[in-house]
């Protein structure tokens, strides 16, 4: 069944991209250039049949050429010129998008955990399938994601209850 | 030894139903497998409260607008590879009898059931409107009617004399609500030379709230006398639990 194009379908990308952004700037910058990119390209993937897909990789695809611009991802410092750990950062996105304080502590508990499992999680928080969680991750088999999956569960669990 | 991923998949709902059984065995009879299961329970949970609250965040502005202009793509488009043709978006078949007649009005200056065709250069004969043409369409010239703008007139008028909106939606009916897309559905349906149509559903689509439906011709259909084919594709959407016709495209 298509996708169906409307704000829950970018409500989606926004969560997905709270994956991607790793807790280090605004999703909604990623969303916003992602939407961007699949309109200007309207002939291409309007009747792609999964277009979610498109616009995940195409969040990925601008969060890396953002670090690699070195623009909005260098450390940042203060009037003194002290750095300021990313740390603070991520509260500011759960803040930003004020989330209950359990789905806070979730999102929090999230962005301190690897890169994959960041990602992963985000992605199968959004209902998506093992096939289109391997399309989207690049990684080899479905198994694989299926382990990658049930490791960063156990994982958060652990982390959550700690 | 069952696969922890096997305990995953069961707890998200998504194992298969042949290996459930399996499953859920081996979590009752072991602690550590049932532990697993209410991680991934509870994890799984978690992470559907997290989406779902993100999700009731509204948008910011910027993506509101984008928003709008991405459901713009949900609504049907006509297919206009040449030349194609669309009542509004707003169409009922009746409409297309109210095209004929201005149709054949302007072309023989008034209207009647009858119009004149020649079947050869030479000799000419009356033909019913209501009635199924009986030459094969390649013989068939009308009078008047030899520029490509009057074409398109000539396969709409054409279309509303062989096509029985009724009697498709009575057919249609009872195997829409089913169909998928690539489904072919048969109907007793003909065209102008007597060819059984069948249709294909091509689209699902939403169109202001309405499930809808794209069908089309399952074979390109020769409207007039020097048509060489015209697609056809009807949207039908479910209005009050029954389908209604709400658009036809006609395009080369």
């Amino acid at each position: 069944m298509k996708e169906k194009l409307d704000e829950n379908f970018i409500k989606s990308l926004v969560n997905i991209a709270l994956g991607i952004v790793r807790g280090k700037s605004d999703p909604y910058e990623l969303v916003n250039g992602a939407v961007e990119y699949l309109i200007s390209n309207k002939e291409k993937y309007m009747d792609h049949p999964n277009i979610k897909a498109i616009a995940v990789l195409k969040m990925k695809g601008l969060f890396i050429d953002n670090i690699r611009k070195n623009e909005k991802f260098s450390p940042m410092t203060d009037d003194e010129g002290k750095t300021i750990d990313v740390e603070d950062k991520k509260e500011d996105i759960s803040e930003k998008i004020s989330l209950s304080d359990e789905c806070k502590k979730v999102l929090s508990t999230i962005t301190k955990m690897g890169d994959k499992c960041q990602e992963i999680l985000m992605l199968a928080s959004e209902g998506m399938s093992m096939q289109e969680m391997q399309e989207v991750t690049g990684v080899k088999s479905v198994g694989t994601v299926l382990s990658r999956l049930s490791n960063c569960r156990k994982e958060l669990k652990g982390l959550m209850g700690s | 030894m069952i696969d922890e991923t096997k305990i995953m998949q069961y707890a998200d709902g998504t194992l298969p139903i042949e290996e459930r059984e399996e499953v859920q065995k081996a979590i009752e009879a072991d602690p550590k497998l049932k532990e697993l299961f209410n991680t991934f329970k509870e994890t799984g949970d978690l992470l559907f409260k997290l989406s779902n609250e993100v999700k009731s965040k509204p948008l910011p502005q910027n993506l509101q607008e984008k928003a709008e202009i991405l459901k713009s793509w949900n609504r049907p488009v006509i297919k206009d590879k040449d030349k194609s043709f669309n009542f509004f978006g707003l169409f009922k078949f009746q409409y297309a009898g109210v095209a004929a007649a201005f149709c054949l009005f302007f072309v023989g200056g008034f209207y009647t059931n009858t119009f004149m065709a020649s079947l050869d250069d030479t000799s000419s004969g009356t033909v019913k409107l209501s009635k199924k043409i009986e030459v094969e369409p390649e013989k068939l010239k009308m009078r008047s009617i030899q520029k490509d703008d009057e074409d398109l007139q000539t396969r709409i008028a054409n279309l509303y004399r062989y096509f029985d909106e009724d009697k498709f939606l009575s057919q249609i009916s009872p195997l829409i609500n089913d169909a998928e897309v690539n489904d072919v559905i048969e109907t007793n349906l003909e065209d102008n030379i007597g060819k059984k149509i069948n249709f294909t559903v091509v689209e699902n689509f939403r169109s202001d709230g309405n499930e809808c439906k794209k069908l089309d011709f399952s074979e390109p259909v020769k409207l007039s006398n020097i048509d060489e084919g015209t697609n056809i594709s009807l949207d039908l959407c479910k209005v009050d639990e029954n389908y209604e016709l709400t658009s036809i495209n006609l395009s080369k």
